[in-house]
This record gives C-alpha cells, sequence and structure tokens, in this order.
C-alpha cells in the first residue's frame, strides 16, 4: 500500500479552505487576506517545530493586523504559554476581557493564567470575578469549573459549584459533575448523595451510576460511608427501588451479606417479584461463602412463594448449596467406627431434593436431583439399596441422556462397592463401548483396570493403563499411571504372584468399606512377605487403615515403623508425614509433629513433600507466614 | 613452669579448634535456594553471629557459625548447607586467601537496616526488591515521600527505589491516566506536594531526590532499579528547569529547558536529554530501550557480568556474586542504559554485549555508593501493568534475583555510623 500523491499546491488549497472556514465560523464579519494566511500558516509550522519565538513574532504581527481575529489571539496565547510568558499571555488576555461584550471565557482563562504564573491568590481572586460577571448563570459556574479542572484545583471547583447551586437555588444542577469531584477528593458520602438525587429523578441511572461509583470504592472506608448515605435514603424515599438495589449492591460489595438480604427481602415484596431477587440474592450470598444467610434467603423464596416461578430453582438450589456446606465443614454421617452421627447438612440436602422431587415431577432437572440423590445414598448414607433403586430410576427413565450415562457409571462403582465385580464390569464397558471417549469414558476405562488388578489379572490391567496415560490431560491418567508401576515393580516371585494378588484383595476391601478385615489380611500378608518389594505398600495401607478406623497411637507407630524399615521406600516420607499429621492434628502434639516432619527434612531432602513440610514446621511453631 | 603452661595453652587453642565447627552454605550449583541463603544469612547477622562471604568461592559463599539453631532454619527454610570441622574451615579460609586465587573472604559484621522507598498504595505492578526481600524473609520498612521530607532515612542504612519516577510524570503511564488507581495515584501526589507547600508533583520529587543525595553523601546505600535509577538523575538534571510537559503538570516545559540541564548533579549519567513527549513511555534517551526485535525473547537476550579483583575490587566483586556469569534479560520501562552516557567515574558491572549497554553499576558519592539496575523483574520477561507478580518459590536460583539481593549483604560488609 502507497500513500497517496498530493502536491503542496493542493495541501495549500485544502488549508486555506479550512482556514477561511473556520475564520468564517469563528467571526463572520473578520476578514483575512492571502498574506496573513501564508504567516499563519508559516506560524503554526513553527509552532509544531517548537520554534517558538519565531512563531510569536509572526503571531504578534498577525494579532497587530487583525485583533478581532480569534484564530491569532488563541495561537499567540498559546505560543505565550509555550515559553511560559505568563505576563505577556496575560496581557493578552486582558486586551480580549476588554474587546469582549461578554468576557467571561477569557476573565476565567486569565485566572488560570495567573496560576499557572504562580500567583495562586490574585487566580482566585479572578476566578471569583469571572463568576461575578454573570453570577445568575449556571453556564458560568461551568466555564469556571472547567478552567479550573485544566488545573486540578478540585476542591475549588467544589466549592464553586456548590456556590453556584446555592446562588440559583438549584440543587440539581451540576450533579455528575460534582459527584465526580466528591470522589476525587474521596468525599464518597457527598457523591453518593448526588448519585441519589440522580436516581430519585431516573432510576434507569442506576447501572450507570454502579460504574461511576464502583472503580473508587476501594476501601471499607469509603464502602462504610456511601451505604450510610444510601440507607438514609432508603430511608427517605422508601418505594425507589434504585436505591434499594443501590443500597443492595453496596452491602453486597462489603460483604454485609445479612444487611443485603434485608434489603433484596423488601424490594422482592415490594416489586411482586415472587422471590426471583432472594433467588438471585442466594446464589450470590452462596458463593461469597455466607452460606446462613443464603439459607435464608432460600428459605423465604420457598415459603412465601411456593408457586412462584423462582420456587423450583430455589429447592434445588438449597439442596446443592447445602451439600457445598457439608464438604466446606468437613462433615460425614458417620465416624470412624461406623456409628450414625446427628443430622448435619447432608441429610438437609437429602431432605431437600426429596421434597423436589415431591413438588416439582415434571421440572426438567427432575432427572439430576434424581442422580443427586443417588449418589447421596451412595457416597454419602452409604446406603446401597436405596442408592440402586434411584439411580436405576435414572436410567430407565431417562435413557439416552448425560444424566442416564452418569447414573450408568454410579451404578457400576455401586456393584464395586457391593462386590458384584460382573455386573460392574459389564456397566462399565457398555458405558465404555457407547462413549468410547471423554471424561466419563476414561474413568470407565480405570474403573475397568481396577477390576482386572482386584481379580489379579494383571496384564489385562496394565494393558488399560497403557491406554490411559497417553492421554495425560485427564485427571485419572496419574492414578492409571501409579497403577501401571505398582504392577510392573511388585510381581512375583512365583508366576502366581501370590503377594499382589492377596494386596489386591485387600485393595477391594478396602475400597468396599470393610477395613477390619482388610487389617487383618494386611497383617497377615506382612508377616508372610515381609521381605517382598509389596511390604512397604502394605505397611502404608496398613497405617492408613488404622488412621482410618480411630486408631491414632497405632497409625502413628505404623507409620513411623515404615521409615525405620523400609527406609529407602518411596513411601518413606509420606508415612513421616502421615505420622507428624495426625500427632498435631488429633492429638494436638505439636512438639512431637514437628519433630517427625524435621525428620523428612534430615532423611528425605528431596521429597516432594519438603515444601508442605517445611510450611508446617513453620505454621507450627507460629512463623507468619507469606 | 613456662613449658606446661604453654603445653595448656596450646591444648585449649588445638581443643577449641577442634569444637569449633561452622557451616558452609554454597552458593553455587549445588544450592538448593539461592535466594532464602541470603535470608539465612541476614537472619545469621541479625543473632549476632559470625559470618563470612567467601567472594567468588562457589558462587560467593557464606560461611557461619554453626548452631543447631541455625542448621534447623537452614533446613526449614530449604537452604543447602555443609557442616565443616575447625581444621576443613581453616584449610577452606587459607584456600580462599592465598594468592593463587581471585577469592577473599569478608566480615560480614551487622545486619543493615533496610528501607524500600514505595508508595502505601497499591499499585498494579510489582516491585522486583519487595519481592526478593519478601521471599527471602529479609526485615524492611516501607518508607515514602513525607518519611523522607521527614528525615526517615537516618534510621536506615540501606534505602531501595523501583518503579519510581521522581520527575513528577506519574511514570508517564499516559494511556492509564483515566484508570482509578492513576487518578488516585495523581491525587495522593498533589495533596502529598500541596501540603508539604510545593505546587508541582515535581518539586517535591526533586526535595525527595535532593534529601536521599544527602543520605548517599553521608554513607548511606542507594539501589535503584527500573524508572527508579534514571529518574533520579534526570531529576537532579533538571532541578533548575521544568521537563515536566503539560499533561502531567498543567503547564508547559520549559523552552530552554536542555540548555539548563546540570549534569554535575547527577550520580550516574551526564549529556542525556529527556523525552519531553508526554505520551511517550520513555523518560530520557538515557534508557536504550528493549532490546532490537531480533533480540526481542528471552531465550537470546542476555547480559554479562564483570568479574573483578577480589582481594582489591571487593565492592563490586560483592556486587556481582553470582552462580553464574551471563544472565537473562528483562525488559522495564528502564532496561539498559545507554553507555555514552555514563559518567567515567562509574563502575559497570554488567552490560548488554556488544550493544553498548550497561545493565548494572555502581558508584560513590561523598561517603556512600549508589548502584543503578535495569529491568522491572528479572523472572518476567516483560512485565505489563496489571500482570500478576511473579511467585519467587519457582525461581529460587534466580541470578537476577541474586544481585539485588548482594546488595542488602554488601552494607553488612562495612561497619560504620550514617552521618546524615
Amino acid at each position: 500500500m502507497y500513500p497517496m500523491k498530493i502536491s503542496s499546491r493542493t495541501v495549500g488549497y485544502v488549508l486555506g479552505i479550512v482556514f477561511g472556514a473556520f475564520c468564517c465560523s469563528v467571526a463572520p464579519a473578520q476578514e483575512v487576506d492571502s498574506s496573513q494566511v501564508g504567516r499563519f500558516q508559516l506560524a503554526e509550522s513553527f509552532m509544531r517545530a517548537a520554534q517558538y519565538q519565531r512563531a510569536i513574532s509572526l503571531l504578534e504581527g498577525l494579532y497587530d493586523d487583525s485583533p478581532e481575529t480569534h484564530v491569532f489571539y488563541e495561537r499567540l496565547r498559546e505560543a505565550y504559554e509555550s515559553v511560559k510568558r505568563y505576563d505577556a499571555a496575560i496581557a493578552l488576555v486582558d486586551k480580549k476581557i476588554n474587546q469582549e461584550t461578554s468576557p467571561t471565557i477569557y476573565v476565567a482563562d486569565k485566572a488560570r493564567l495567573q496560576f499557572l504564573k504562580g500567583d495562586e491568590a490574585t487566580a482566585r481572586l479572578t476566578w471569583q470575578s469571572a463568576i461575578n460577571t454573570d453570577p445568575s448563570s449556571s453556564s458560568v459556574y461551568l466555564l469556571v469549573y472547567r478552567s479550573l479542572m485544566q488545573v486540578r484545583l478540585f476542591d475549588f471547583s467544589i466549592e464553586i459549584l456548590e456556590k453556584g447551586r446555592e446562588y440559583l437555588g438549584n440543587n440539581s444542577l451540576f450533579q455528575t459533575d460534582l459527584a465526580q469531584l466528591y470522589n476525587l477528593t474521596s468525599q464518597h458520602d457527598k457523591a453518593t448523595i448526588e448519585y441519589l438525587d440522580l436516581l430519585s429523578v431516573n432510576q434507569n441511572q442506576l447501572n450507570y451510576v454502579r460504574s461511576q461509583m464502583g472503580p473508587f470504592l476501594t476501601t471499607p472506608e469509603s464502602l462504610e460511608k456511601s451505604i450510610t448515605v444510601v440507607q438514609a435514603g432508603v430511608a427517605t424515599e422508601p418505594l425507589n427501588r434504585s436505591y434499594r438495589e443501590f443500597l443492595a449492591w453496596l452491602l453486597v460489595e462489603d460483604d454485609q451479606f445479612r444487611p443485603a438480604l434485608d434489603v433484596y427481602r423488601a424490594i422482592d415484596r415490594l416489586e411482586r417479584e415472587e422471590g426471583k431477587m432472594l433467588f438471585a440474592f442466594a446464589g450470590v450470598a452462596s458463593d461469597g461463602g455466607a452460606y446462613d444467610v443464603a439459607l435464608e434467603a432460600y428459605d423465604e423464596v420457598l415459603r412465601r412463594y411456593p408457586l412462584g416461578p423462582a420456587a423450583p430453582d430455589a429447592l434445588r438450589g438449597l439442596g446443592l448449596m447445602q451439600e457445598k456446606w457439608a464438604e466446606t465443614l468437613g462433615e460425614a454421617v458417620f465416624d470412624e467406627r461406623g456409628q450414625r452421627l446427628p443430622r448435619n447438612h447432608f441429610d438437609e440436602a437429602l431432605d431437600t431434593y426429596q421434597r423436589f422431587l415431591i413438588d416439582y415431577p415434571q421440572h426438567p432437572m427432575f432427572p439430576d436431583v434424581l442422580r443427586r440423590i443417588g449418589l447421596l445414598h451412595q457416597d454419602v448414607f452409604y446406603d446401597y439399596t436405596s442408592a440402586y433403586t434411584v439411580l436405576t430410576e435414572v436410567i430407565g427413565r431417562y435413557p439416552q441422556t448425560i444424566v442416564a450415562d452418569q447414573a450408568a457409571y454410579d451404578l457400576g462403582r455401586l456393584a464395586v462397592m457391593e462386590n458384584r465385580l460382573e455386573d460392574a464390569r459389564l456397566e462399565f464397558s457398555r458405558l465404555l463401548t457407547r462413549l468410547r471417549t471423554g471424561d466419563l469414558a476414561d474413568l470407565s476405562r480405570y474403573e475397568l483396570a481396577m477390576l482386572h488388578f482386584y481379580k489379579g489379572e494383571f496384564d489385562t490391567a496394565q494393558g488399560f493403563t497403557e491406554a490411559m496415560q497417553e492421554n495425560t490431560s485427564t485427571d485419572v491418567a496419574n492414578d492409571a499411571i501409579s497403577m501401571k508401576v505398582m504392577l510392573i515393580e511388585n510381581r512375583g516371585p512365583d508366576s502366581l504372584d501370590v503377594p499382589l494378588k492377596s494386596f489386591s484383595r485387600t485393595k477391594l476391601l478396602s475400597r468396599q468399606r470393610q477395613w477390619d478385615t482388610a487389617l487383618h489380611q494386611l497383617d497377615d500378608l506382612l508377616a508372610a512377605f515381609g521381605s517382598h518389594p509389596l511390604a512397604d505398600d502394605i505397611s502404608f495401607d496398613r497405617a492408613e487403615l488404622l488412621a482410618k478406623t480411630a486408631e491414632p497411637e497405632k497409625a502413628i507407630a505404623a507409620y513411623l515403623e515404615l521409615s525405620l524399615f523400609f527406609p529407602g521406600s518411596f513411601l518413606a516420607d509420606r508415612s513421616l508425614f502421615g505420622a507428624a499429621t495426625i500427632q498435631y492434628k488429633v492429638l494436638g502434639d505439636n512438639t512431637a509433629a514437628i519433630a517427625t516432619f524435621e525428620r523428612i527434612l534430615k532423611e528425605y531432602p528431596g521429597s516432594l513433600l519438603i515444601t508442605a513440610t517445611r510450611e508446617q514446621i513453620r505454621r507450627l511453631r507460629g512463623d507468619e507466614l507469606l | 613452669m613456662m613449658r606446661t603452661v604453654l603445653i595448656l595453652f596450646l591444648g585449649v587453642v588445638l581443643t577449641s579448634r577442634v569444637e569449633a565447627q561452622d557451616v558452609l552454605i554454597p552458593m553455587d550449583n549445588s544450592q538448593s535456594d539461592h535466594l532464602k541463603a541470603y535470608g539465612v544469612t541476614f537472619w545469621a547477622l541479625e543473632r549476632r553471629m559470625d559470618v563470612d562471604w567467601l567472594l567468588n568461592y562457589r558462587g560467593g559463599s557464606f560461611l557461619v557459625t554453626k548452631t543447631p539453631e541455625l542448621e534447623a532454619e537452614l533446613r526449614v527454610r530449604g537452604v543447602s548447607y555443609l557442616a565443616l570441622s575447625g581444621s576443613q574451615t581453616a584449610s577452606l579460609i587459607s584456600t580462599v586467601e592465598s594468592d593463587a586465587s581471585n577469592t577473599s573472604v569478608v566480615r560480614l559484621e551487622q545486619p543493615p537496616r533496610i528501607a524500600v522507598y514505595a508508595p502505601q498504595q497499591t499499585l498494579p505492578w510489582d516491585d522486583a526488591v519487595l519481592l526478593a526481600l519478601s521471599y527471602a524473609e529479609v526485615p524492611y520498612e516501607m518508607i515514602y515521600d513525607d518519611d523522607v521530607l521527614d528525615g526517615a532515612l537516618e534510621d536506615f542504612d540501606w534505602v531501595h527505589l523501583h518503579h519510581e519516577d521522581f520527575t513528577g510524570q506519574y511514570g508517564k503511564f499516559f494511556n492509564y491516566r483515566s484508570t482509578p488507581w492513576y487518578i488516585e495515584q495523581q491525587r495522593q501526589a498533589e495533596i502529598a506536594a500541596r501540603a508539604r507547600g510545593f505546587r508541582k508533583v515535581s518539586e517535591l520529587k526533586l526535595r525527595v531526590v535532593e534529601i536521599i543525595k544527602q543520605y548517599v553523601g553521608g554513607g548511606g546505600f542507594l539501589f535503584a532499579m527500573c524508572s527508579g535509577a534514571d529518574s533520579f538523575d534526570i531529576a537532579l538534571a533538571a532541578h533548575a528547569t521544568d521537563i515536566v510537559p503539560e499533561e502531567y503538570d498543567g503547564d508547559p516545559i520549559d523552552p530552554d529547558a536542555l540548555s539548563q540541564l546540570d549534569f554535575a548533579q547527577t550520580f550516574a549519567f551526564a549529556d542525556f536529554r529527556p523525552i519531553f513527549n508526554a505520551r511517550e513511555y520513555e523518560h530520557s534517551d538515557i534508557d536504550s530501550g528493549p532490546p532490537p526485535p531480533q533480540l526481542r525473547n528471552p531465550a537470546v537476550d542476555y547480559f554479562t557480568l564483570f568479574e573483578f579483583s577480589a582481594k582489591y575490587d571487593q565492592v563490586p566483586t560483592m556486587l556481582t556474586q553470582s552462580h553464574v556469569a551471563t544472565i537473562k534479560g528483562f525488559i522495564g520501562q528502564t532496561t539498559n542504559f545507554v553507555k555514552k552516557y555514563v559518567k567515567p567515574n562509574v563502575v559497570i558491572l554488567a552490560e548488554a554485549p556488544g550493544r553498548g549497554e550497561v545493565r548494572y553499576l555502581n558508584g560513590t558519592f561523598g561517603e556512600g555508593t549508589f548502584t543503578f539496575y535495569g529491568g522491572h523483574d528479572p523472572e518476567d520477561y516483560q512485565h505489563f501493568v496489571g500482570d500478576e507478580p511473579t511467585d519467587l518459590s519457582l525461581h529460587k536460583h534466580s541470578p537476577g534475583y541474586r544481585l539485588i539481593l548482594n546488595n542488602i549483604l554488601f552494607p553488612a560488609a562495612k561497619k560504620k555510623n550514617q552521618k546524615t
């Protein structure tokens, strides 16, 4: 691409026309001859080349020749400013003031020049005198305000605009300008008042107000100031929806979810939203970790608007939130000895989902809620019969759907837990044949590998893991690689792989939560194959099971034994870490825990757990962590 | 009788030599965390332990008296070390002090009190020195204009300046002038200037620069990176004129600004030209700017450290201790200093080879010293506004960051009172 060729003559014509048009538009009565055009163009080029003195010589001549030509005045003033000849610039502006019948803009400009000259006191008086030229005109205040903004005198700008309001007796003047100035000077309460006034006239400006206020509300103090003002506004105009929404937004920004709930509750009632506002807020509160407030919001939607459009989603949302809440708190339904614990959020979630099924049997999310019930039965309540019934219903009623596939996978896992390994194999195989690719297919492939491992079919299991490790982007690929390594390292010594087969059975028993049986078998295995390469794996699993079955002292002893008997094992550092974790978490013995953690630093300096170990030592000894 | 006393004396001395054990913190490629090693050394100095810096020996290693607490701290911080017996230490010292090698021992005596000159306001870029000090767990205090004007520098041995603009042009972030952080930065600076009776921010900054200069003259240590380095000298050179464009201070630059620059006032640079274009993200032609396009690539952009005599030029040797001689480059608002503008009395510590560009320099002024280091973040080739701070746990061996940390230990090698 090449630039278009334009001759200098053409440029001259164009400039002449533009210049002529400009002059006409500014002052129609002015006459500018061609020599003046040429001199002016030359002065402009001097200005661009920063040769101000030469430009000034030309512009002074032009101005003397034609003082009424505005553009000559304007450029000459600029040139004086460029070389900081403020006195000359002020004298020029004075001349202009004397010529003009309404000189306010020039008086304000004179004040600006006086400020730049360093004479701030005089400048302030001059700005004031600019106001005095016509104090009853709002535009005069705006002229002076813009002049002040050029030199960033925010406080004085505020003073001028406030005086203008007072003089003119109109508090709605200069709203957005003042609000911006108040924000710039950290007077967020005053800015908020201005924006409230704006909203009282036009509620549709709420998004604009939020966008203007948002960037300045960066500290708790600024939010607090704004909240106080808007609360007062809401009290004064309780029916103004935008005020309430503004307040609720500020409260959420300040993480004050409970007061925000009150505000949304009021909006919902006043505006007959039938729970929609409350439902939206409940999601926000839940995401913000304010579960108790979210619970209240969901409850209110369901109690007050059971037939409203938001009710089904609120019920499902409530169930999801209760599950999340339980996970955040680390809740369980049974303790380590298998005793039922008191009702907790998992029970609430189950009840909520069941209520959903009864209340909204035709809802599109019905299958998903049904499957969630199945999962809770299976993985939280260990109620395998109920889980089977529910998951089978999902598959039967909603075939060929994603939810049905997920339920089929869950059914496969359930079959493993119930020791129906052939059923499990069939379930995973069918799913794999149907899906072939994707996360669920990879998970099914891994489960098939595990099934072959449990059965002692190690070659087949290894074949599956090799197929999986090629797709390293999936989460199960790491598990597959670990299994493959274990299979390669621990087979033998005989062709029947007796130790590994026995070990695989203990793995299955552990998965099926038959911990006591698994523990016994691990003890037997250790006695029989104490020198087999699997011995460290067996010891480690044994220690883990002891920890799970509420035997902390025995678990610590088992972990420490492993590091003693198998110091070269890749599980030795993990054992020490496990022992130290129980020491401080369960037994509360920080000193012993630090000593155990320090053993990792001394004995296994290359451990992958080294960073976590250092962090734990420092946490336990009370260091300030970055 | 005399013989008995002599035997007893020798016995005591020998016994103490056998019992006295030390810890060598190697700083060559065997070190597991170079940056934390500086932190542990600082920690040892704080506890009045004997610390020797073995210049040019295994990457500038440290020798510290062995205590169980020190060993525990080294392990917890992940710093590798070797326990030495008394005889091994003696042999090591003898090797390092021998005339045959360019190595020497410097005793570190007291931990320097460190100040980082930075605003309290959070700005959307990180400060490499703050990152290095935080990661190495070296204590520091933050100071800013008001503290400097109130004489706070007297309380510190070492002052760091990073991405600061001492010319009063707010970093020349013209494109960001509508963002809240820029508005707030400008407003705070204007409030501070007016509160101190200055009409312009540039006047306030000039006063700050002059006080820091006095501090260095009185024996202080100054370390400046990125734009903190060149804008410091630009402000000093422009003390009698106005080089700030109208967009930043409301009035135009002095048309005679160039002729009024006073290079006699500056620390490191002379004969440069400030850049008067408000929209150009550059303060002067001191900065060579990013490397040419063919070299603007982290794989090929690097700079090299000069080697100095450890026995006769200990200051530059301390500042250039590293386990590598070639360090990967990194870009900043100020990246490299153009060599022709560097004053002849300034020591060049590192340069970009074949480009006439200096990366790292050191000089003296009065009783103190200054060190200027180009670039913004040694482990983020091109750090943009709003980028996440660099995670130094992923760069434990960073030679670029090591150069920063050499500077904080360097004042410990010199025991003297501040004269400010």
